[in-house]
Order: structure tokens, then C-alpha cells, then sequence
């Protein structure tokens, strides 16, 4: 058989037709049905210049809406019933190479068979069909099974209809090693032990199916199994060990990775997994694990790089967010939104943004320390932490309470610029203008009275919001001195702050700090210091509107005649690692109210206080890894989220509220309000179709090497059609129904499945009817996952560790791999039992990824990746012989064989045994001892080491490189 | 797993099954690997045709292609089309001037603020060769294969940031995911050499380029067809070597038993994966002898390390552009070198003209020079196709980040013209094509996109960028991305 390119776009076609015929049995041929018939000619011909980014003459293809109106051309496109009339049909029939569409350009004329099907599909009222997978799934009752005996799981009934209707019949059923290895790799990612084998097939001959049913059990219960599975999460999470980006420093994120692992092996249901990973930290009384576990979203990359827009890269990680859910839970590709209407699904432009306002709310904003994060110091900090916060929050709050203040503003005012200009209007509005920089102290005076607040307002340079936010704004270091008529001065103890509302990673009370006597402010220093930080008062790194901050003086400040108040606004911080954070247009206004007076000797008040200053040192005092989580702003502190022009974060339209797509509305209940809390509660309300679907899909796509929908990232138009849509709609309604989410109920089900349980040997005929294994009448054989091929290795050498958990570890790798050129880091290979450790736990970094695993094809984790695409290559041949650390295990294996014990043909016939579950014939026995024999010969005397028996271990390396070694 | 991949696969194992593991095969896999060159060699079809246990294996382009292979020169960062070829004396006027508004607005700049001031050419410009190309001083020894080089100074890109503009260049979308033009090579053509990967990137300057490893990614196409990094130092491709003391017979005597027991498991589970692998290790065992000899510098003579000026033992572009040789002579498909640090800014010393940038220029000059001499002398020239340039230009205003003068000289990206230049594979030699407005801001005369660029050297290697398909997501994808409209063949750049 040969293959043309010129036959692609037909045999595609054809074989989407035969799988959607495949998967809606029994439909009457006659009528005509949209998903089946029309939108796969649609989307061949004409959907790339009549569909959500150009949609020439006014027609898309996409909207059914769309589609019955008038055309550019004043005709209307399609008259339901009524072919005749439908501008359509005339144009895809016309001689006029101007008006015949496609037009010539852009393709081929329809065939025939397409044009006849157009008219029969307008004739018979041009119903519109939602894609599938918009449209909830549904239980589909299989009857007429000539096989019925080989079903053993409700699925299987599912895969038996495919496979008959096929014309073909299941594949025998696996011996007890086949399915073991199997089964054991697809659980745990580790090979069965000789002594598995054994024991499975002494007790396969008593009851097989009890026997499979324990060892489905054992392997789900073993720790191993959260590790295995925690790699195909931590894909789609894009976790990495390193920031990203150009400098890419180090990241403590694998706590979260933990958590993973941990939730895994808990079996945690998928709802409340994606509930805690996703808003954890909107839950009621949240806990260390559930606010860890919103490190998930915090995984996205973070540019250190000199001179980079923090708001820039904030947005990027925001949209990341945004892709990353949809990619995970709904497999829609909507990264298109971004700058027009989605291309194929209907999905409109505003929509992306409306949904990106659920990560726009996070207080992340691309710093370098990664604010705000989770000091991993128990269950105590959290409470520590939040009652704080909430007391903070009180104390502005009772500030607050003080409305209809009367500011006033000073008189004679003087305003000193140590750079640029300072000038104030009428209304005393002081507008700082000119070239600054950075640690600038603007100094204003002038005659107040005495009075008992200052309130300082900040405001952006433009009047018009669209262009917010703004460069950020901090006063990091705030002084108050009276001067007396001769000149004298005295400094201003100042008391406390009152914030409109708090944001960023410094309290505003540590703008006082550096005054004298302002020990007792340093706590209120946030993690980023004041230069490259936000301590002080203002907003940092970008100032998303007017400001304003009360500021209260220890007491009453009393002013003898003539006597003037001067403060002094030093700006010290540096935001983008490199630009001046300054006052550009603020106000300074003071007031005398006896409620501040009564406000600040309230005892109460005064408790709040030292609770929040003894709390600070607590927490500060606390140990522990720090993890970056999600976290959100308060309401009153919320960022107006805009619609992009074409997706240009610098061209900015309307405002929009975070809502999900009008298209997959079911079960969404966050109304005008909603939060990331009502988002990860819509995607697992039950209602939603895609969330269980994806779930199950790619469940099934790790154990038979293609999900049953192909393209496991998109389940849109444009993806590929379910090979068998009955089986994923009945896989999806018991994993969320019956399993209640439970994703060991649901593989355990899938393991232990007749189709599972197939061999997989087969014959050409089969593969070549169906090469992917689509129809699943044979069982799966894949290669080994990257983190497998190394685990294997280590586990069948009898060097594998199983110490779970901690840092990332550094295996060996070739010197000269981490090209890290803007930062010190090294890697430092480890030492002992961390060298052997299992891959989930080998460094992760981004710009310079494991060389062992990149080659088996496992992705940078720059983005969500939703599979990886198997490759098979010479530089992975490579790998598995040369690797010292494939070496190392080489001569490890070779002293467990030695152990055995018996002949050298009962040795190598075990060490084939283990490391492939293949009971070896005598020929295979013989090739291993002949090559053994004949590298024995050799002269090792100047060889590196190969352990005691060089031959052997290089026999092990041979075993180990072996097809039936690599594959599961 | 691809349909195409599958399919050919498939029809590779039922041939190979009935040849080979019916009939109990002992001669090893070399006589399998002659019969799937066999038949491929009589495809002489215009359509594609892979041999699927041999994805690499050279193939017969749609159309007669000139150019047999490419080396691609990218100069991560964007070097600046003002300093170095497009030349604009009005430019050189209005040095130290505040920009006109009517060059601000609607613009939209990565780092400059305000009102900018212009920034004349920094370096002299002289015309060199019987062609009259203008070339700064900063390029001594290009100046002399002015003769051989073809420019096109009408270069433009929709994309002004480093990682979009560079996978645009490299993939045609900005988006990660498309197909590399090294993959899309080698997917078409396959190698000449099964020894070797088809297409190799080496990079220097210390980093890989900003858009990282995805700029040489196959995207939809089968993996088997992404670039492979390679390095000049230390083993050429990673794990190359056997350990110490294992010789290349001891390792043949390996593989052998490798080989028949594989084929025992593929004959019990007829999984064509199992032939794939056989190949794959037999190629690399060939690939750890013809590797290392290739990537061995020590081969050359003096006066070649002395032409290229070549830094032993580092990781250096000199040596690159020698080893870009070393490859194309051994029938490399596609040679990519990335050599990073070409942003220049002014933000610092390293990216100032006069001082980085300048230092990039000496750094590379004579070796790419002596490349294009090295390939001529050889007659490797006219069927070679060489390419140089960055993935945008530079603006003709001076970078004023923060809207302060900086202390060093600089100037910002600029999507709107740039320069790049081609010479050999069926190029014109000696001509300039395109033209920038007089201050060198925007292409206005024979403007040539970078899909227009990419559809050019598609024709070159002999293939119809519109016919040259892949399927996936529906649609048959290609490297002049499907969503664009009027991409052209630049006719006038062709010999």
C-alpha cells in the first residue's frame, strides 16, 4: 500500500465519516444529520474563510444564526427547506469562476456526493446539530451482541458492538504474564517482579479472576501508583522545577508535587481535585493542603529577565491559566479567543475574557519572589495567617466606618523636588513631572492646623481607565516633622495606616519603618524587601487605579502659630527590575476628627494591633518551604478585566465579569459575582459535557495508547471524532455517576475488562484494517513512558529506591547539559539512594530538560501538554545503551542474575524473565548464552568499569535494550 | 501515532514479514535496509512517498529543486539591518533628531517610550564588489563574496517580540506548535546520509534561542523529523560513545542478538514498532562511528582552522560554520546554527552597537565568509543554499527605555523591514532585492513577508509551498500557514 499526499484529505474524511457511522449506530441513511454529514464538509471547504476569524461576505459557518441571514451579496445563505432559494446551494453550483464557491483559489470544487447531501441536508429544514461534544452525554442501551460471553465489564459491551459491527472479532485473551505486565506498568509504571509472575500464574490456575482482581487491587493500593499517574497530571500542570524564561532560577513547587502524588493514592475524587486545585483557597477555612494545592495554577512561568513588563508577563501567566483549564478539564482549544471568535467552535471573542477575570483577580504579578506563597509550616500557620489578614482587614474596615471626613488642604503649601519638578494646581492636585530616579524624596509643607489624619491619594496618569494599569506607585519611606518659625525640627511618631484596601506583599504600615523609633514597623516588611519589592505604602509592581491611604500620627498633632508640617515621600522601589515606581499626580490633604482621635485610643483597636504585630513575628519565626499559590485581591481591590482589541492587552476595550461561555452555561452558578470557586464547581457540577469526558478519555488513552477521542487536547470541531462515541459517553457517565468520581473505580473497571485483557499479539491483517487500534480487537502494546524506561531499569537492577517525596533530585546526566548562563545554579549530582530515585523526582528544568527524558519524548512542561506523542528514534537507542546510569544499572543486574544462581542459561533465561515477563524459549536462551559466551572472550582489563563479570553486564545492557524490554 | 506514520509502517511490516521473518533472515538487518532503499529509489513519482521504517531515506522533490540542502544562519536577537547592509544616508541626517510624529503613531514598540530620537548608522558603509552591494565596515570579510550573496532588504514580520518572531521565522506561526523549516526539509527530502540525523542545530553564544527548542520542533509532523542538537564539544550527540572498553565489534555482536530476538517478538506480536526499532538501533550504532568522525574538527588542516578562525575545544560559531560544512558535505539535509546575542539594545554593553554588537560582528564575519568561500571553492556552492538573519529588524529611532537617553547605543525591534540575505541553491548572486523607505523603517518596494521567504526556499528545495501539505486538525497544514493569504514565490531572487 502506498500513500499519497494528494489522498490525505479523502482518506481522512472518509475514515472521521466511518467513525462517526461507527459510533451513532442504527441512524437511518436517508436523513440527513449535521455532525455526521455536513460539518465535516463545512469545515473541508469553507469554514477557513466562512468561519469565527474571517467570515467573508458575512456568512459563518459556525453560528447557525449566521447562516440564515442576508449575505453581503443580499442573497441569504440558507433558506431552510428550500434549497432553490439558498444563495449556498447556487454558489457551490455556479460555472462563474467569481462567483462559484470554494472558489478556485482556495480549493477544489465539492464532489457530488457533498453538493447532494448540502441540498438534501436545506431540503430537510437545515437542522443544526451542537458538535458532540457540547451536547451532554448520554447512555446508549447495546443490543444484538453475538459475543455476549466475552463481556465481563459494562464497558466491554461497548467495545464488542464496535468491534462486530466491524466485522472482526476480539483477540484471545492474554496469558496471566502478558496482562500482569501490562497492568502493572499501567497502574504503577513499574515492571512486575519475578516472583509476581510466578505467584499470579499459580493462582491464575485456581481462579482467574479472583486472581486478576487482587493483583488490580494490590497494584491500586501500592504508593507507586501515585507516582506513575502523577506524571501524566503534572504534564497537563506544566510543573517544573525552575521559574521559566530566560534566567529560569529554581522554584520550590514539588510540595505541590506532593500533594499530587498524595491525592492520587488517596484516590481524592476528580471533583474534589479539581475543586481544591483550582480555588482551594476559597474554601471555607481552608487548609495547608488545599491552599498547596493551588500551586497548580502557580506553575505557570514567571520572566526574572532584566527590563521585562511584570504586567506583560502577568498577563501571559494569566492567559496560561486560562488555556491550561481549558485544555485540562475541557479540551477546547481557546487560546484562538484570545484575538477573535473561535475559528471553528462557537465560542465568541468577549468570551475569553469574561473567563480570564477568574485568574485576573490573582495577586500574582510576575515578581521575582514569586508573591503571594504558602510557608509550608503546618496547619497553625494558615490560621496564623488568615486571622491576621482578617484582622487587617477589620482595622481598615473601622477606619472605613469614618466617613464624611472633611479634608482640607494645606495652606501655603511648598512643594521641594530633590529631581524634576512639583507643582500643584487649584485644587491642590501635586503633579511630579520630569526625569527621577529612583530613592527620589518629594518634600511637601505647609500650614495645616492641627489635625489628627493625613491622607495621601494616588492617582494614574491617565484619566482613562483603558490605559490602567499604570507603572506602580510606592512611598517606601514616609517621614512627618513639624517646623517651628526658627527653623527647628521635630519628627512626627506616626501610628498607623488606613488603606482603601491591601494588596501586594508588604503591609503599608512598613512605610514607616525607617523613621526613627520605627523598629516596631519592620515587621510589616514584606518578602521583597523595599527596593525590588512593595514595602511601603502605594501599589506595586502596577498601580491599577486611584489610591488613597490614611495616615494617623501617634497622637493629635498640635501646631503653634506658624509653626508647619513637612512630610517627606521617599520613592526607593524599582519595578521590572529596572524602572522607578514614583508619585506622578497625588494629593496630601489632613483633617482634625475626634473620631480618628477615639479610633486610635480604642483599647480594642489597640489588641487588634499587637494580635497582628505578634502574629507577624509568629509567621515570620515559622519554618519551612515556601510554595507560590493562588490567591485572590479583595473585592475593593479587584482589577477591572477588559476585552483585548485582536488580543492586544495594550489596546483595550470594554470591561467584562467572569462568566464561562454561553455554549457550556449548564451548572455554572457563580451569576454576576462569580470567583475561581464557581468555575472549578461548573467544570465538575455534573452538568458540564466535556469535563468527565476529557477525564475518562485520557484514562483510557494512557492504558491503550490512543484515547477514544485521538486528539486527547481537542474535543472541538477541529479535534478528531470519538472512534466509538457510545463507549466514551458510557465511560463518562460512570465515572461521574456510579464511581462518584472515584479514578481508581473507574481504571479498575478498565483493567479488568475483557478488551483489556486482549493479547496483544495480532496479524498484519488486523493491523493494517485497524493500524491505531481504534476498534480495540487486540490488546494494547506501547512503549515505555520516559519516567518508565528509567524506573524499569532501576527497579529491575534492584537499585531503585522508594523513598517518596522532597526536593527534586539529580540524577547523572552528561556535564555541560544546564547551559545556565544567568544563574549560579549547578547540577550537583546526588549522592546514595537519591541517585536511584524514582523519575517523578529527577530536576525539572525548564530551558534545559532531563536529556533521558526528553528523548522519550516527554514534553519541556513549558505548557499544558495533553499527550505525548510516541517517537521512536536512534538517539533513544542511544540512551538506553550508553547512559552510564543505564550502565551502572547494567552491572546492578547483572549481580542479581549472578544470584540466581544455576546454569548461565538458567541465569540469563530469569534475567530475560524479569526484565521483559516473557518466559523465554530455548532459542532465546541460547542466542543470550551464545552472545554471553562470546563476549566472555573479550579483554576488559582497560575497560571502565563494568562490574565483575563484564560480559554479563553487558548481556543485562543487551536484555534491557531489548524491544520486548521497552515496550509494555 | 500519526495516520501516516501508522499506515506506512504497516505496509513496510507485511513486506518485511513475508521477506525476511518467514523466511528466518540471519544475514542481519543490512539486507533489509538495502531493500527499502531499493524501493524507494524508483519513486520517482511526484507525489510524497515515506518509507516508513525509513523516514529519512533521500526522496525526489515535487518540482527540480536547485538547492540540495540548507544552512540556515539565525542571529537570534534580530541584528540591525542599519549598521550592516541598508544603507540610508537620509538616516544619517536626521541622526540626533526627535523622531517625526507620523513615524509614532499607530506603532507599537517593546521598549521605546515617548518620543524617541533618531539614530544615524553607526559604521561606514562602502560598496564592495562588482554588484556594488553596500555593506558596512563592520563586515570586512563578507564585503569580498558580496559577488555570491543575494540581499533582500525588503524583509517583514507581523511579530516584534523574540520568541513569537522567531518561531514565525523558523515555523510560519507564531504559536508553538507548528513545523520547523528543517522539519518540513527533511520530511520532504529526507537525507542523503542515514548515518547522521538529517537535521542537525548547533547553536553558540551560550544560549538557545528565546523561543527555545520549539523553534526546531517537527510540530505536526512526525517527531522522527525535528532538528537534533548537536554540540561541538564533548560528544557531538549525547550518549554517542560506548563505555570504556567496549568496542564497536562487541557492540555489533550485541545488536545482532538484539536484532534476531526482536524480530522473534515482532514475528509472535506483529507490531510494526518492534521493526521501527531494529532500524533505529542499527542506525545508531552507524550513526556513534559517522558522528563522531563528522563533528572531528582535528580532521581539518591549519589553513582551514586559520580561514574559518576557529576556538578549539569551545562552543563557538566559527566552529559551527566549519562543522555546518563537515555536515553539508556528508549530505546533512538541513543545518541550522543559532548564534545568540544579537538584541542589541543599549541597555548594556554587551547590546550596545558599538561595543556587543560590534563584537558579534567580528565574531562571525570572517567564519560565515569563510563558509560561503569554503562551499564555493568545493563547487558545494550551487546546490547549497545559505541563509542569514534574525527574526525582525531594528528600528532607525534610538532605544530610549524609560523614556531616558541611555547610556549606551541602541535601537528597539522593528517588524516593519529587515534585512536578510541568501546565497547558492539556485540564488541569484551579486543582486539586492526590496527596498526599505529612505530611513530603513518600512519595506515599500518588493516586500517579501517571512512566508513569502519560507515559500521561496521551499521552491528552492523543489517543492510548491501550496501542494506541500501535511494533515492535521482537519486541514492540510504547511509552512506557509494555511490562514494566510497571497504568499509568492520572490521571483526575483532566483537565478
Amino acid at each position: 500500500m502506498r500513500y499519497f499526499t494528494t489522498d490525505l484529505n479523502t482518506i481522512i474524511t472518509k475514515s472521521i465519516l466511518a467513525a462517526i457511522c461507527l459510533s451513532l449506530p442504527g441512524i437511518a441513511e436517508s436523513e440527513v444529520r449535521f455532525n455526521r454529514d455536513i460539518r465535516p464538509i463545512f469545515l473541508k471547504h469553507c469554514t477557513a474563510c466562512h468561519g469565527g476569524v474571517k467570515e467573508a461576505g458575512g456568512i459563518s459557518l459556525i453560528f447557525r444564526e449566521r447562516l440564515l441571514i442576508e449575505g453581503e451579496s443580499g442573497n441569504i445563505a440558507v433558506v431552510p427547506g428550500k434549497p432553490e432559494e439558498s444563495e449556498l446551494v447556487r454558489r457551490i453550483h455556479s460555472k462563474d469562476p467569481d462567483e462559484v464557491m470554494p472558489k478556485p483559489k482556495h480549493g477544489p470544487p465539492l464532489a457530488k456526493e457533498e453538493i447532494a447531501m448540502l441540498e438534501n441536508w436545506i431540503s430537510q429544514g437545515a437542522k443544526w446539530e451542537e458538535h458532540w461534544a457540547f451536547v451532554p452525554p448520554m447512555e446508549t442501551k447495546v443490543s444484538g451482541l453475538k459475543d455476549e460471553a466475552w463481556v465481563s465489564q459494562p464497558l466491554d459491551r461497548f467495545v464488542l458492538k464496535g468491534i462486530e459491527d466491524a466485522g472482526l472479532k476480539p483477540s484471545p485473551e492474554a496469558g496471566a504474564a502478558e496482562w500482569l505486565r501490562r497492568v502493572s506498568f499501567d497502574l504503577t509504571g513499574l515492571p512486575p517482579t519475578v516472583k509476581d509472575v510466578e505467584a499470579l500464574e499459580a493462582d491464575w490456575e485456581n481462579d482467574d479472576k479472583k486472581a486478576r482482581e487482587n493483583t488490580v487491587d494490590k497494584l491500586l493500593a501500592s504508593t507507586a501508583y501515585g507516582e506513575r499517574w502523577a506524571s501524566v497530571w503534572l504534564d497537563l500542570a506544566r510543573y517544573a522545577d525552575t521559574f521559566g524564561f530566560e534566567k529560569d532560577p529554581h522554584r520550590d513547587i514539588w510540595p505541590w508535587r506532593d500533594w499530587v502524588i498524595r491525592s492520587l493514592n488517596a484516590d481524592m475524587p476528580y471533583d474534589q481535585f479539581t475543586i481544591e486545585q483550582l480555588a482551594g483557597d476559597l474554601l471555607p477555612d481552608p487548609t495547608p493542603d488545599q491552599i498547596l494545592a493551588t500551586a497548580f495554577q502557580r506553575n505557570s512561568q514567571t520572566n526574572t529577565e532584566g527590563g521585562t513588563d511584570d504586567e506583560e508577563f502577568r498577563v501571559a501567566a494569566v492567559i496560561d491559566r486560562v488555556a491550561t483549564t481549558w485544555t485540562t478539564w475541557q479540551a477546547t482549544t481557546f487560546g484562538c479567543v484570545q484575538c477573535h471568535s473561535h475559528p471553528y467552535d462557537p465560542i465568541a471573542h468577549d468570551e475569553f475574557f469574561e473567563f480570564m477575570d477568574f485568574y485576573n483577580q490573582s495577586e500574582d504579578s510576575d515578581l521575582n519572589y514569586e508573591f503571594p506563597k504558602l510557608k509550608l509550616a503546618g496547619e497553625e500557620f494558615v490560621k496564623l495567617e488568615r486571622e491576621t489578614r482578617t484582622l487587617r482587614e477589620e482595622l481598615d474596615a473601622e477606619g472605613h466606618e469614618i466617613s464624611e471626613v472633611d479634608w482640607a488642604n494645606m495652606q501655603d503649601m511648598a512643594l521641594n523636588p530633590q529631581f524634576g519638578t512639583l507643582e500643584a494646581d487649584d485644587s491642590g492636585l501635586i503633579i511630579s513631572e520630569g526625569t527621577l530616579r529612583r530613592g527620589v524624596v518629594h518634600k511637601v509643607s505647609g500650614l495645616t492646623g492641627d489635625f489628627d489624619a493625613m491622607k495621601i491619594s494616588i492617582y494614574p496618569d491617565s484619566h482613562d481607565p483603558k490605559d490602567w494599569p499604570e507603572m506602580g506607585v510606592m512611598v517606601t519611606d514616609f517621614k512627618m516633622e513639624k517646623i517651628s518659625t526658627d527653623g527647628k525640627r521635630t519628627p512626627v511618631p506616626m501610628g498607623e495606616i488606613i488603606s482603601d484596601y491591601l494588596v501586594g506583599p508588604s503591609d503599608p504600615m512598613s512605610a514607616f519603618a525607617q523613621q526613627p523609633g520605627g523598629e516596631k514597623f519592620k515587621r510589616f516588611i514584606g518578602p521583597g524587601g523595599h527596593g525590588s519589592g512593595g514595602a511601603g505604602f502605594g501599589e506595586y509592581p502596577r498601580l491599577t487605579g486611584p489610591r488613597w491611604f490614611v495616615l494617623l500620627p501617634e497622637k493629635r498633632v498640635v501646631l503653634g502659630e506658624g509653626e508647619r508640617v513637612e512630610v517627606s515621600l521617599k520613592q526607593g522601589a524599582n519595578a521590572n527590575e529596572s524602572q522607578g515606581t514614583y508619585l506622578r499626580k497625588f494629593r496630601v490633604e489632613v483633617a482634625k476628627d475626634d473620631r480618628y482621635a477615639a479610633l486610635r485610643s480604642d483599647p480594642e483597636r489597640a489588641e487588634k494591633w499587637q494580635r497582628v504585630m505578634s502574629n507577624r513575628d509568629r509567621l515570620a519565626a515559622m519554618k519551612g518551604p515556601e510554595v507560590p499559590v493562588m490567591r485572590d485581591r479583595m473585592k475593593s481591590g479587584q482589577r477591572d478585566t477588559r476585552v483585548f482589541a485582536r488580543g492586544n492587552r495594550m489596546t483595550k476595550e470594554h470591561t467584562v465579569k467572569a462568566d464561562v461561555p454561553d455554549l457550556l452555561k449548564q451548572g455554572y452558578e457563580g451569576g454576576e459575582n462569580g470567583n475561581r470557586l464557581d468555575l472549578a464547581r461548573w467544570l465538575v457540577s455534573g452538568e458540564n459535557p466535556l469535563t468527565s469526558r476529557v477525564m475518562v478519555n485520557r484514562l483510557w488513552g494512557q492504558l491503550f495508547g490512543i484515547g477514544i477521542v485521538e486528539s486527547a487536547e481537542d474535543f472541538g470541531t477541529s479535534g478528531t471524532m470519538p472512534s466509538n462515541l457510545a463507549l466514551l459517553d458510557h465511560l463518562a457517565l460512570r465515572f461521574q455517576g456510579q464511581h462518584n468520581w472515584s479514578t481508581k473505580k473507574a481504571l479498575r473497571e478498565i483493567v479488568l475488562s475483557s478488551a483489556y485483557r486482549q493479547t496483544s499479539s495480532t496479524t498484519p491483517a488486523l493491523i493494517e484494517r485497524d493500524p491505531k487500534n481504534q476498534l480495540v480487537a487486540r490488546g494494547p502494546r506501547n512503549r515505555l513512558t520516559a519516567e518508565m524506561v528509567r524506573d524499569q531499569v532501576l527497579a529491575v537492577s534492584g537499585l531503585l529506591s522508594s523513598k517518596m517525596f522532597g526536593s527534586p533530585v539529580y540524577p547523572p546526566q552528561p556535564d555541560g547539559v544546564w547551559n545556565s548562563v544567568y544563574n549560579g545554579a549547578k547540577w550537583n549530582e546526588s549522592k546514595g539512594e537519591d541517585r536511584y530515585r524514582r523519575g517523578i523526582y529527577t530536576y525539572l528544568k525548564r530551558t534545559s530538560g532531563f536529556p533521558g527524558f526528553l528523548t522519550f519524548d516527554a514534553p519541556s512542561r513549558d505548557v499544558c501538554t495533553a499527550r505525548r506523542i510516541v517517537s521512536n528514534t536512534p538517539l533513544q537507542a542511544l540512551v538506553t545503551m550508553n547512559d552510564p546510569a543505564h550502565i551502572e544499572a547494567a552491572i546492578a543486574f547483572a549481580g542479581k542474575i549472578r544470584e540466581r544462581g544455576g546454569s548461565i542459561g538458567e541465569q540469563l533465561g530469569y534475567a530475560y524473565l524479569a526484565a521483559t515477563q516473557i518466559h523465554p524459549d530455548t532459542e532465546t536462551v541460547a542466542e543470550l548464552t551464545a552472545l554471553y559466551e562470546d563476549l566472555k572472550k573479550e579483554d576488559y582489563t582497560k575497560s571502565a568499569n563494568l562490574g565483575p563479570d563484564p560480559a554479563l553486564t553487558l548481556t543485562a545492557n543487551t536484555i534491557l535494550n531489548l524491544d520486548a524490554t521497552l515496550s509494555r | 501515532m500519526n495516520n501516516l506514520e501508522q499506515r506506512l509502517r504497516l505496509s513496510e511490516l507485511s513486506q518485511l514479514t513475508r521477506r525476511h521473518f518467514l523466511s528466518k533472515c540471519t544475514s542481519g538487518l543490512g539486507a533489509m535496509w538495502m531493500a527499502g532503499m531499493g524501493q524507494n529509489a524508483f519513486g520517482a513519482s511526484t507525489k510524497l512517498i515515506k518509507d516508513p521504517s525509513h523516514p529519512l531515506a533521500p526522496d525526489i522533490p515535487q518540482l527540480p529543486g536547485k538547492a540540495k540542502r540548507v544552512i540556515y544562519l539565525h542571529m537570534a536577537g534580530a541584528p540591525s539591518q542599519h549598521e550592516l547592509f541598508d544603507y540610508k544616508p537620509e538616516l544619517e541626517k536626521l541622526d540626533g533628531k526627535e523622531c517625526p510624529k507620523e513615524f509614532l503613531e499607530g506603532k507599537q514598540f517593546a521598549f521605546i517610550q515617548g518620543i524617541p530620537k533618531m539614530l544615524g548608522p553607526q559604521f561606514p558603509f562602502k560598496q564592495h564588489g562588482e554588484s556594488g552591494a553596500w555593506i558596512s565596515d563592520r563586515l570586512p570579510h563578507l564585503a569580498t563574496m558580496a559577488d555570491d550573496i543575494c540581499f533582500i532588504k525588503s524583509m517583514h514580520t507581523d511579530q516584534f517580540n523574540h520568541g513569537p518572531a522567531q518561531l514565525l521565522v523558523h515555523t510560519g506561526t507564531p504559536i508553538p506548535g507548528g513545523a520547523s523549516i528543517g522539519s518540513w526539509a527533511t520530511y520532504g527530502l529526507g537525507s542523503e546520509n542515514q548515518n547522521l540525523p538529517g537535521f542537525i542545530v548547533l547553536t553558540s553564544g551560550g544560549k538557545n534561542p528565546d523561543a527555545g527548542k520549539s523553534v526546531w520542533g517537527s510540530g505536526y509532523l512526525p517527531s522522527v523529523y525535528q532538528g537534533v542538537q548537536c554540540r561541538s564539544e564533548g560528544e557531538p550527540v549525547l550518549y554517542l560513545k560506548n563505555p570504556e572498553g567496549v568496542t564497536r565489534d562487541m557492540r555489533r555482536r550485541s545488536l545482532d542478538t538484539m536484532d534476531r530476538l526482536n524480530q522473534k517478538i515482532a514475528q509472535e506480536t506483529g507490531d510494526p514498532e518492534t521493526v521501527t526499532r531494529i532500524a533505529q538501533y542499527e542506525m545508531a550504532y552507524r550513526m556513534q562511528m559517522h558522528a563522531t568522525d563528522a563533528f572531528d574538527l582535528k580532521q581539518e588542516d591549519a589553513a582551514t582552522h586559520a580561514m574559518y578562525a576557529t576556538e578549539p575545544g569551545k562552543e563557538s560559531f566559527a566552529n559551527n560554520c566549519l562543522l555546518a560544512r563537515r555536515l553539508a558535505e556528508r549530505g546533512v539535509r538541513f543545518i541550522q546554527l543559532f548564534d545568540w546575542g544579537w538584541d542589541s539594545h543599549g541597555t548594556g554593553k554587551d547590546t550596545a552597537l558599538n561595543e556587543g554588537f560590534t563584537d558579534l560582528c567580528r565574531r562571525s564575519d570572517q567564519p560565515i565568509a569563510a563558509l560561503l568561500k569554503d562551499l564555493k571553492r568545493r563547487g558545494m556552492l550551487e546546490d547549497t543554499l545559505v541563509v542569514w538573519g534574525g527574526e525582525f529588524g531594528r528600528t532607525p529611532m534610538r532605544e530610549n527605555r524609560g523614556g531616558a537617553e541611555m547610556k549606551f547605543v541602541g535601537r528597539d525591534h522593528n517588524p516593519g523591514g529587515f534585512t536578510m540575505w541568501m546565497a547558492g541553491g539556485g540564488v541569484k548572486a551579486g543582486t539586492s532585492y526590496g527596498e526599505t523607505d529612505p530611513i530603513g523603517y518600512e519595506a515599500i518596494k518588493d516586500k517579501v513577508s517571512v512566508h513569502d521567504l519560507h515559500a521561496t526556499m521551499l521552491h528552492l528545495l523543489g517543492y510548491n509551498h501550496e501542494k506541500f501539505t501535511f494533515p492535521f486538525q482537519g486541514v492540510g497544514q504547511r509552512l506557509t500557514n494555511i490562514t494566510k493569504t497571497g504568499t509568492k514565490v520572490v521571483k526575483g531572487v532566483l537565478a
